[in-house]
């Protein structure tokens, strides 16, 4: 069935591309993204602490999961006639080479303002053992 | 690469003109650059995450769409916020943590654009013993249209 805006409903849930993370696939997220931050690339630096964090190795870009969770609402959205309008995201755990991640979304509500229909979506991203790596919140725009 | 030959990649060679924390000052505005878009720099991020909707890559396509042409996606302020900076911005101190970020997205960016930014830092503070800074962010095209706007948290190196 196609997705509107009419017949959407809380709790309908979008499933995102399955994305496995390996030290080649950060690597080319720092050549996309032009972020070469050691974190991502130096495994020395990662021996170190940082505060009292110790990651004991390089981790993916946050970014990379707010790329994918993007990925998952457009595509989502295009066949729809949707626009993807806002993404709020937060980090709740590192991202390693060898993990594979997924976003999800969950739709929770619905509302009309004056000139347009907007879709508010739960987001998460979650890895191979089904912690939650990300999380945030994404409104669409359904054009009336 | 022709984007990263022309790119400082080892963000530890301007390490110390970088503002630490404390130099930081809330409100005061960042350096920025104007920065050309173009098609290679939208499909070598598109590859980065896997994005392949035809919009971002098949111009016959796009030109069927609302937009009427090739755009990027709205996450393509990842690649921007570095490449409308210069090498001695805070946002690359190595060590940086991100710990979110919030977007809003107006109109999309095209392969060509002019981007121009204007950017600060809005806020700083401490929590558990943690340096945080808020920055600020608003993407233009070369008409003056906002592209995006949005803010992040950071985790400063010590």
């Amino acid at each position: 069935m196609t997705t509107t805006f009419e017949n959407l409903g809380e709790g309908d849930t979008i499933d995102g591309p399955k994305f496995e993370v390996s030290r080649e696939s950060i690597r080319l997220f720092c050549d996309g993204s032009l972020d070469y931050n050691p974190l991502h690339l130096d495994d020395e630096y990662m021996k170190g602490s940082f505060g009292k964090t110790n990651f004991g190795g390089i981790i993916m870009h946050g970014m990379n999961n707010f790329g994918l969770i993007t990925r998952m609402i457009t595509d989502w959205a295009y066949p729809a006639g949707a626009i993807h309008r806002r993404l709020e995201t937060r980090w709740v755990k590192p991202v390693k080479p060898g993990d594979t991640i997924q976003p999800t979304g969950i739709v929770k509500s619905k509302q009309v303002t004056a000139n347009s229909r907007w879709v508010l979506i739960d987001v998460m991203v979650k890895n191979q053992a089904g912690e939650k790596v990300a999380t945030g919140e994404a409104m669409v725009e359904f054009p009336s | 690469m022709a984007q990263a030959e022309a790119f400082e990649t080892d963000f530890w060679k301007h390490a110390n003109l970088r503002k630490v924390w404390d130099d930081i000052v809330p409100g005061e505005p960042r350096k920025t650059i104007p920065y050309t878009l173009t098609r290679d720099a939208i499909e070598l991020y598109c590859a980065s995450v896997g994005e392949d909707h035809p919009i971002y890559f098949d111009e016959a396509y796009a030109k069927t769409t609302r937009y009427g042409g090739l755009i990027a996606p709205p996450s393509i302020h990842i690649l921007l916020m570095f490449a409308c900076t210069p090498a001695d911005d805070w946002m690359r101190s190595p060590g940086t943590v991100n710990a979110g970020q919030s977007w809003s997205y107006n109109i999309p960016a095209r392969p060509g654009d002019v981007i121009r930014l204007e950017a600060r830092a809005l806020d700083k503070f401490i929590k558990r013993e943690r340096l945080f800074v808020v920055h600020d962010n608003v993407f233009f095209n070369q008409q003056g249209d906002v592209i995006c706007s949005g803010r992040g948290w950071t985790i400063r190196p010590e």
